[in-house]
């Protein structure tokens, strides 16, 4: 938790530092290169010059996690892949996103049922922000899927939580 | 006397005078050095830090790190990129070389070969250098380390 959060009550300058702060994340997501299987091959229409990425700013694919804001799980996660993928997730700095693309990142998909090796979703290992269906989502529904998570982005606060205000002591049992 | 304090005003406008310069350069220094520090400051309040073990492992695509990513490097890899070098470079010149110079006056080939073999001769020496003092053998030690004379090397071979 950064300085700035969870530490002013909401008012003008603390909408307007929201504001600035969430604009510039939600205009440079700059994803992990991540893709698993077939779902990577959309994911890579996405970044080229049909659909291109690049203009909202979410183009600059990092190959280290370190550098990387957004995490698209392109493709099958198999249980091989599963602690490989917790430990790039952690290896990422907040604040971070997981995009589940894709029917088997969703919920296993078309290995649901007989896929011994298959992870039945994504969301079991990390916490996922976006799901995006489809037996590879086209490009456009990856757009999609990005500009709700930039929503997301939009929403952010750094504001006192009056929830938490009013529990503090019970919280902090 | 109106045109001499319009000039020295306009030469102060225009930075001219050696104090608007040295002037300029305290600004311009002033704010390069300041801005980072701005930056890298205002950064600080606006950015989680949370830190972490498995944040801090070495990056290793994933996989479970083996050991720290400071590792000692071998030595001898450097010697072998430096006599990689050498012959990289010895082809890079032949080639175009061979290309450019290889028809035509007899006069001009003659007077490149012996330019290209001028330069050959210093990449020789260099090789021989290498050859000498075994800097082609991995395991490496030149005779005198091993505790015995040229001679004596020469005897046993």
């Amino acid at each position: 938790m950064s300085w700035i959060e969870n530490r002013f009550e909401e008012g003008l300058i603390l909408t307007s530092v929201d504001w600035a702060q969430n604009w510039a994340r939600a205009y440079s997501i700059w994803p992990l290169t991540f893709g698993l299987a077939c779902c990577a091959i959309e994911m890579m229409a996405t970044g080229m010059s049909r659909w291109d990425l690049d203009r909202f700013g979410w183009g600059a694919y990092r190959a280290t996690p370190r550098q990387a804001d957004l995490m698209i799980v392109a493709g099958t996660v198999t249980y091989k892949m599963a602690s490989r993928l917790k430990r790039l997730f952690s290896q990422m700095p907040e604040p971070r996103w997981v995009i589940a693309m894709g029917a088997c990142t969703v919920g296993g998909g078309p290995y649901f049922k007989h896929g011994y090796h298959v992870v039945k979703g994504v969301d079991l290992i990390v916490p996922v922000d976006v799901y995006i269906p489809g037996c590879p989502p086209r490009p456009e529904a990856l757009l999609e899927g990005i500009l709700r998570l930039q929503d997301k982005i939009r929403h952010m606060s750094r504001a006192k939580d009056p929830v938490v205000e009013a529990n503090k002591e019970a919280l902090a049992v | 006397m109106t045109a001499d304090l319009l000039a020295q005003t306009d030469a102060i406008v225009r930075g001219d005078t050696s104090t608007e310069l040295v002037l300029g350069i305290v600004l311009f220094l002033a704010v390069g050095v300041l801005v980072p520090f701005v930056i890298l400051l205002a950064g600080r309040f606006f950015r989680p830090s949370l830190p972490d073990a498995e944040k801090a492992l070495p990056y290793e695509c994933g996989e479970p790190p083996i050991g720290d990513s400071w590792v000692q490097f071998d030595l001898r890899f450097y010697v072998v990129a430096l006599v990689f070098i050498i012959f990289d470079v010895e082809i890079a010149l032949f080639w175009p070389w061979a290309v450019v110079f290889g028809g035509g006056d007899q006069q001009v080939k003659t007077a490149a070969l012996y330019d290209m073999l001028f330069f050959f001769g210093v990449i020789v020496v260099g090789f021989l250098y290498l050859w000498r003092y075994g800097y082609l053998d991995w395991v490496r030690a030149s005779p005198s380390e091993r505790g015995e004379t040229l001679l004596e090397r020469e005897a046993s071979a």
